[in-house]
């Protein structure tokens, strides 16, 4: 891993703090024809001028902004299509953060934004949850009275927790590796409550390739609270995950997760959005790895346990937003087509809509939907049953709209690594 | 392990159509760039030679005719050390590649098209998509110009009145259409918007309706380029029916949605041919060391990521692109490798008295000077680094605006590397 070793300090340049990006913009508009929400409604003139252009009207001190900002999606094209440089989707977080200043946050908001305490309430009555979020009499109360959309893709909660399954069953079986190779897993609330089979397949992997893997201690990454203007929430779970994950940090240990988005935050969120400027979110960021970023930096230096057997599949891939925005490429297909037999068909599409939060809301439910319409499109004309995508939100929006089985990248190495009997029987 | 072959640092013109002929040939090519190229900030079309002299007011009709006499007084251009065989071999590939995608474009290099510009100016360019070609001026045929009242910055009545009084053979009319643009903010709807619009059938038919008894008067209809984006060539047929006469774009203000088309074209041709494009991440360094550039190594969320392959290609763009930065101390920087660049260090040289002057800016001719391959120099002919090479706008002497030969540079320089590499 010495290939990532830290020697400079890209986050210390005036032009990296968010802000005064805005001077670096030259109004090109590439950001507002690339901008997947602005396409679809009118309710959003564009990143340009929300973005970098509000900004100059906007004092540091003061609350003026416009309302429209509330309606980006926060996918972060905008950003990553600019070639000035210009943090345009982090300027709109911070702007939409002072929106909710002047004006209340609704509950809706508030209870999207906690993914994690709705895990933790539910997942002991994973049955009964699941049974009563698909009662249409359910959904269509929980719309009018808090704004959540009735078709909103609510993955089902898993009875058993990914630390459950780690405490109890992982760490009490054989399999369970002790190494001097370590590495610290951040599973995230989607795979702890939903999807756990997604941090099994993990575990299985890195542990295949001859790692310890290290649970720490963690709560919510606080995106959802972010997105949702609770900054100062959001703040609150920074700090904690911070510091149970700053030990390992110093000592090297590289942080890897499944979650595109709870890896973003550490990665850049903590600091560039919610301006945590401390020395260890700084550490933390940078040994902070997305796990096919980890794995493929394995391939490179020769150290990727490569005994796959084949698996005879052209997956379709969408890459999501949240993954793009890490700025490391698309290390999944590379890592997929390092599997004899996979074919990775690319979606070509910036976004599939849901954003987090997005999608679930009422207001906003068909501008994700005409947003996501490509994705959907290719998936559905492609014909294979199985679609593959990093992000956690994007694979139950992708899933509810086209009934394709979603799975992460790290699922289809545990197949072909021989592996899914650890996940399945288990 | 080295995972690329070629690493091309830059998403203009002039790095995708490198990075889409070495993919093709086979090569695990990727492409890194801060951001989308200077494609959606240009026509569309690929200029070669515009006019010569500069301040000609005639046109250039053929770019391979007069090219030996803007040499001969252009002797610092990039052209010289590319060589018409490469301009030529360029302009094949280009052709050869986006129209595998789909996305059609005409032309040669023995003939210039004149096509309307967005000013009503006469615009010489060499490949144009062929949407464009059909607003092709010399063939006397008259047109009607559609504006759009929420669309700023393209005025119908300017362009006709402008091409009127020029004396170009060519009857201009023009007619501005009030129309609601689905999904575009009020008094403010962008060219992409308009190119969605266009994509439903709905939205063509009130345009139709809104300019076909004007447009009876004319031989054809031209639209600022905002005729779909995805589905561009079944929205010119459908209004070439509903209108029943040729239909054609004229090239307007950015974001140019000619520009985005052939952007998402050479994205495609890359991507198909097993390339990789990776966008948002800025170059931060590279490192050349025994004769050699060993990394470069580019921004990503939270630290600085090493790339590696056996060759590297520089596209990143003249002082406009973002390559070079011309500094208050009349220094110009490289901002890669720090290569040493050929400009004027005197400030108060950089620019003519005249905003507009037919000598050009000598800030812009600030460039890396290349040998006959294409490998920055330091004087002479011995590469800073075996396996570097600069195509684009970075080159010396590469002042495009004068004479219009930016494009030119890109796809001819694009050729001479590949070709190299590609063996």
């Amino acid at each position: 891993m010495s290939t990532n070793t830290v020697v400079d300090d890209i986050t210390l340049s005036i032009w990296h703090q968010v802000q005064y990006t805005a001077d670096l913009c030259v109004k090109c508009n590439i950001c507002t024809s690339h901008c997947p929400v602005t396409q679809v409604t009118d309710l959003f003139p564009g990143p340009k001028f929300v973005g970098p252009q509000a900004q100059r009207f906007r004092n540091p001190k003061e609350i003026s902004v416009d309302k429209s900002v509330d309606y980006c999606s926060g996918c972060g094209v905008c950003t990553m299509v600019c070639p000035h440089g210009v943090k345009v989707m982090e300027m709109n977080a911070k702007a939409r953060y002072k929106l909710y200043k002047k004006q209340p946050i609704p509950l809706r908001n508030r209870i999207l934004g906690r993914s994690e305490i709705l895990g933790m309430l539910a997942s002991p009555f994973a049955p009964v949850a699941n049974a009563m979020l698909n009662l249409l009499p359910v959904r269509i109360l929980s719309e009018k009275i808090m704004g959540i959309h009735r078709n909103a893709p609510f993955p089902p909660f898993s009875f058993e927790t990914f630390r459950g399954w780690h405490k109890s069953v992982h760490s009490k079986s054989a399999r369970q590796k002790v190494s001097d190779k370590r590495v610290v897993y951040f599973h995230g609330c989607s795979t702890n409550y939903y999807e756990p089979r997604v941090g099994k397949a993990a575990v299985a992997v890195l542990e295949h390739n001859g790692y310890e893997v290290i649970i720490p201690d963690q709560v919510c990454c606080g995106l959802p609270m972010l997105s949702n203007a609770e900054f100062e929430a959001a703040c609150n779970n920074a700090e904690r995950n911070i510091k149970s994950l700053i030990k390992y940090a110093r000592e090297g240990v590289p942080i890897v997760g499944t979650s595109t988005s709870c890896i973003l935050s550490l990665k850049s969120d903590y600091q560039h959005i919610l301006d945590i400027d401390t020395e260890e979110a700084r550490i933390v960021a940078q040994n902070s790895f997305d796990i096919c970023e980890f794995l493929l930096d394995l391939a490179d230096a020769g150290e990727l346990n490569t005994d796959f057997q084949p698996v005879e599949a052209t997956l379709p891939y969408h890459s999501p937003c949240q993954l793009r925005a890490h700025n490391i490429g698309l290390p999944a297909i590379d890592l997929m087509e390092m599997v004899p037999g996979v074919k990775v068909d690319h979606i070509q599409a910036e976004c599939c809509g849901i954003a987090g939060t997005y999608g679930y809301k009422k207001e906003k439910y068909d501008i994700a939907q005409a947003v996501g319409k490509p994705v959907f499109d290719h998936v559905k004309a492609s014909g294979s049953e199985v679609a593959v995508c990093d992000s956690e939100t994007c694979r139950w929006q992708i899933g509810a709209s086209t009934g394709a089985k979603m799975i992460h990248p790290i699922e289809l190495l545990a197949k072909a690594y021989g592996l899914q009997e650890f996940y399945f029987k288990n | 392990m080295i995972r690329y072959d070629t690493i091309v640092i830059g998403a203009g013109a002039a790095g995708l159509t490198t990075a889409c002929q070495l993919a093709q040939a086979g090569q695990k090519v990727v492409v890194v760039a801060t951001g989308i190229g200077a494609l959606l900030l240009a026509s569309g079309c690929i200029d070669v030679l515009g006019f010569h002299p500069a301040d000609s007011t005639q046109p250039v009709t053929s770019p391979a005719d007069a090219l030996d006499k803007f040499m001969a007084a252009r002797s610092n251009h990039p052209y010289k050390v590319i060589g018409r065989e490469n301009i030529e071999a360029g302009l094949q590939s280009f052709l050869k590649i986006v129209n595998q995608t789909g996305c059609h474009y005409r032309g040669e290099f023995n003939r210039n098209w004149l096509l309307p510009s967005g000013a009503g100016a006469v615009h010489p360019t060499c490949l144009a998509p062929d949407a464009l070609t059909k607003g092709e001026l010399s063939s006397g045929k008259s047109m009607l110009i559609v504006g759009f009242q929420e669309l700023r910055d393209f005025y119908p009545t300017l362009i006709s009145q402008n091409l009127n009084e020029q004396d170009l053979g060519v009857k201009a009319g023009a007619v501005s259409v009030d129309v609601y643009i689905p999904a575009s903010s009020k008094m403010n709807a962008t060219p992409i918007e308009l190119a969605n619009a266009f994509e439903q059938a709905d939205f063509r038919k009130q345009v139709v309706n809104a300019i076909k008894n004007e447009a009876k008067k004319f031989d054809r209809v031209g639209f600022p380029a905002v005729l779909g984006l995805k589905q561009h060539d079944a929205v010119v047929t459908e209004l070439e029916k509903a209108l029943d006469r040729p239909v054609f774009e004229i090239s307007a203000l950015p974001p140019s949605v000619p520009g985005r088309r052939m952007y998402e074209a050479l994205k495609k041709a890359l991507l198909s041919a097993g390339g990789r494009l990776i966008i948002g991440s800025k170059v931060f360094d590279g490192t050349i060391e025994n004769g050699k550039v060993s990394q470069i190594r580019i921004e990503t969320a939270s630290r600085l990521r090493p790339l590696k392959a056996h060759n590297y290609v520089l596209a990143t763009g003249g002082i406009f692109g973002g390559g070079l930065n011309a500094n208050a101390d009349g220094s110009v920087k490289e901002l890669v490798f720090g290569l040493p660049v050929a400009a004027e260090t005197n400030r108060h040289k950089w620019f003519q008295r005249q905003f507009i002057s037919p000598e050009g800016q000598p800030v812009f001719n600030a460039g890396v000077t290349v040998n006959p391959q294409l490998q920055p120099v330091n004087g002479g002919n011995a590469p800073l680094a075996d396996n570097l090479y600069a195509v684009g706008a970075i080159l010396a002497g590469s002042e495009w605006t004068r004479g219009r030969t930016g494009d030119g540079i890109a796809v001819a320089s694009a050729a001479a590397v590949a070709s190299q590499l590609a063996r």
